[in-house]
């Protein structure tokens, strides 16, 4: 088990650092997209696909990736995001193959599942810290983990799935037991 | 030339004229037509038509082009600096539904927001549906009170319009009994969850002239044979009225008075219509028509009619006249009081307080209600128990009980992930309750809006200039809103309870008024006691620019009431030959 302070050990000497020689490795540490961003770079999108999944899983229900909440963040990049909030993902993303090549030797999607989630613990955890100390200032695995929640509980399989949608209640029952209903509504 | 003109004049001639297609012009509408008058209405902005014209109104949430509909932050920023402010108009759901404010500028000497649509409908469609009754003691109050001017009417006059708009639009709600907060003509209220029944007992007990009652709005819970052969049905309760409904389940000028209107054959409406000034006859001594700019071609054109109901908005009803001079009204049309344009009103809001429930952590519901409880006023009701020596007035609660969803972990850091996280946002959250203050804001001559002529906007129109503040009693009130809502969750046995004033800029409210107020004397109001301008009597003004004093209720439905009494009014004057 990895501990925070390994994790992160180096960080600050890795980050930014020209990432030449490493591109393509995702490409051939983690599976195909099946998809074409247009925001991310391919290295990037597999990234997010994988921190997704990790963030959002499959279990009972459809996880992040069946959702297509990469699709939905590259989207969000390419139509949404302003010029703070897209630097602040680029360059969280960058930062966590920065971390893993620091701590591990290999880009992020290439890393066992257990460093890969010990590494998100960290920034967790870091996020929680940074969070206390400068609440206007937002950390990048909080954005992130906000992207991928709202992605995936706004997709199908999400809202349906996961939660329960009903777009046409036709009628509002003000107690019932929870039990009947099972699960969250998706929408308000 | 001569014949020519005579043809064209008379091709642009109705009976009357209703300037305005929204909550109070659809009204306006329909009452004139129904009672035989051939009606043009005139509408700024474009067509919106019920059904046809609602784009998202059943968008899933996955269908969104943005993040949950969001609007970019650019785009935002660029656009909507003001629409923007209240944080839940400008999305895109909702956005096509509200003006652009580059393109419509004003200016604040203190901040005022000023949130506008400009459409056919206009704010009837995203208007928040809230409808009570103003009581006695809101049209006595200045009077007694020394403050402005006396209302010129009494409760008992408007009762009867109550009544007879209550019936046409449809409010579902409850009676209570109370002199405050008057009963009216209601469909069955919509249910209270198991939270807010426990409030309400808990309250009540510790509290008693603190009443908790649903929300009366204007939803269909049961459809009148009219409002189905509109085409109007029950409330789905989806909770997406912003968006237009394509059920007409609550009521809009589209689903309701313009049809009613339009099924009369007596209406013409002209979109695309900006109506620039009143043109005054000299010579009859009253007005003839309008004059408009087509926001298509940008050409003039003029309109006539025996009778002229604004019903623009009180900002820009006051716009109208203030920009309709001539040789008899050079400071504005029937402004020979200088009271056009003053006294702007509002409800202040954004104080209130919230808690947590302990109990019933295994209950839920189901549906989503479009409405929440209500607490109708309970100061200053003129008895020496309910008496404040901070403040004058009062203040109504809005609030409701709910469990929140996923996104209640939105913003949060340290929250952990993975398969656990996501089980728990599977499941809602634990109970909250809120109270959210709903206060009157007094009269005040120097709260007023003026014409700027150095500003102009894309049509080379003068715009508005706000010079309007919260002042003294607003302020004091304020503390008072906080603490008895904190008090009454307390009470009822609610944990974390929390007070709140996160703030309250004028227009906020979506309830601007009073800037051509009704009055008695000529010399202080603009309007007399049936809407008409006292210095013209053909026009009629019956939105919320005529309001005397605020109350603490939504004014919708008052406005609609006047606007339905002020029509039987003209329609009569106009057969005795009065106009």
């Amino acid at each position: 088990m990895l501990h925070r302070r390994d994790a992160l050990k180096g960080l600050a000497l890795t980050v930014g650092a020209a990432a030449t020689g490493w591109a393509g490795r995702a490409a051939a540490a983690a599976p195909t997209l099946g998809w074409t961003p247009t925001a991310l770079t391919s290295d990037q999108a597999r990234l997010v696909d994988v921190v997704a999944e990790l963030i959002i899983p499959t279990t009972d229900t459809p996880g992040a990736r069946q959702a297509g909440v990469p699709q939905f963040i590259d989207r969000a990049l390419a139509n949404y995001c302003d010029r703070t909030q897209k630097d602040l993902l680029i360059g969280g993303l960058t930062r966590m193959d920065a971390d893993a090549r620091a701590s591990h030797g290999d880009v992020f999607v290439a890393l066992k599942p257990e460093q890969q989630v010990a590494l998100l613990t960290a920034y967790d955890q870091e996020a929680a810290v940074a969070k206390g100390q400068n609440p206007g200032q937002p950390h990048f695995f909080a954005a992130l983990e906000d992207w991928v929640t709202v992605g995936y509980f706004t997709s199908e399989p999400g809202a349906t799935i996961a939660l329960k949608y009903d777009p046409v209640p036709g009628a509002y029952h003000g107690c019932i037991p929870l039990a009947e209903v099972g699960r969250a509504w998706a929408t308000r | 030339m001569a014949n020519l003109n005579g043809r064209a004049r008379r091709k642009n001639t109705y009976d009357a004229i209703v300037v305005g297609s929204g909550i109070t012009g659809g009204i306006a509408a329909k009452e004139l037509t129904e009672k035989g008058l051939k009606v043009l209405v005139l509408e700024r902005g474009r067509m919106v038509r019920h059904l046809e014209d609602y784009p998202t109104a059943t968008l899933d949430p996955w269908q969104t082009k943005y993040p949950q509909g969001q609007l970019p932050p650019d785009e935002l920023a660029e656009r909507y600096k003001v629409q923007r402010r209240t944080g839940y108009t400008m999305t895109e759901y909702s956005q096509h539904f509200f003006v652009r404010d580059d393109t419509n500028p004003y200016t604040e000497t203190n901040r005022f927001d000023w949130i506008r649509g400009y459409h056919v409908g206009g704010r009837s469609l995203t208007w928040g549906r809230q409808s009570y009754r103003h009581s006695p003691i809101d049209f006595e109050a200045n009077a007694r009170e020394g403050i402005a001017v006396d209302w010129p009417i009494r409760y008992e006059d408007l009762a009867p319009w109550y009544d007879h708009v209550e019936r046409f639009i449809g409010v579902s709600g409850q009676a209570e009994g109370l002199p405050q907060l008057p009963d009216g003509v209601y469909q069955p209220p919509m249910e209270m969850n198991c939270v807010e029944k426990a409030f309400k007992a808990k309250s009540e007990a510790r509290f008693p002239e603190r009443r908790i009652t649903m929300g009366r709005t204007a939803h269909l819970t049961a459809p009148t044979e009219e409002q189905l052969s509109l085409g109007r049905t029950k409330c789905q309760y989806r909770n997406m009225c912003i968006r237009g409904c394509p059920f007409g389940g609550y009521y809009s000028s589209n689903s309701g008075g313009l049809v009613a209107a339009e099924r009369t054959g007596n209406l013409v409406i002209r979109p695309n219509s900006i109506v620039t000034e009143l043109i005054y006859d000299e010579k009859a001594g009253k007005a003839s028509g309008v004059r408009i700019m087509d926001a298509t071609t940008r050409k003039d054109e003029e309109f006539y009619a025996d009778v002229v109901f604004l019903c623009a908005s009180a900002l820009n009803s006051a716009w109208i006249m203030m920009n309709s001079t001539s040789s008899r009204f050079p400071n504005g049309f029937g402004n020979g009081s200088d009271q056009l344009g003053r006294n702007v009103m509002d409800h202040h809001l954004g104080v209130g307080a919230s808690g947590e429930a302990p109990e019933f952590a295994d209950m839920y519901y189901s549906g989503r209600r479009p409405n929440g409880i209500y607490v109708p006023r309970f100061r200053n009701l003129g008895d020496a128990s309910t008496k404040r020596s901070d403040y004058l007035r009062g203040f109504g609660y809005q609030g409701g009980a709910s469990r929140p969803g996923w996104e209640r972990d939105l913003r949060k850091a340290g929250r952990g992930f993975g398969a656990e996280r996501k089980a728990a946002l599977s499941q809602p959250g634990p109970w909250s309750m809120g109270l959210g203050g709903f206060g009157e804001i007094l009269p005040y001559e120097d709260n007023r809006v003026t014409l700027n002529r150095d500003l102009k906007d894309e049509f080379g129109l003068p715009t508005l200039t706000m010079n309007v503040t919260m002042r003294e009693n607003e302020l004091a009130m304020r503390k008072d809103m906080q603490n008895a809502a904190a008090e009454m969750l307390e009470a009822a046995g609610f944990k974390n309870v929390r007070g709140y004033d996160s703030g309250f800029a004028p227009g906020l409210g979506i309830h601007e008024m009073g800037t051509a107020r009704m009055g008695r004397d000529p010399k202080t109001s603009v309007l007399n006691a049936h809407n008409q301008v006292h210095e013209c009597k053909n026009v009629y003004v019956t939105d919320g620019a005529a309001m005397t004093s605020a109350s603490c209720v939504n004014p919708s439905l008052t406005y609609m009431a006047l606007t339905a009494r002020a029509a039987d009014h003209a329609v009569k004057a106009r057969k005795r030959g009065d106009l």
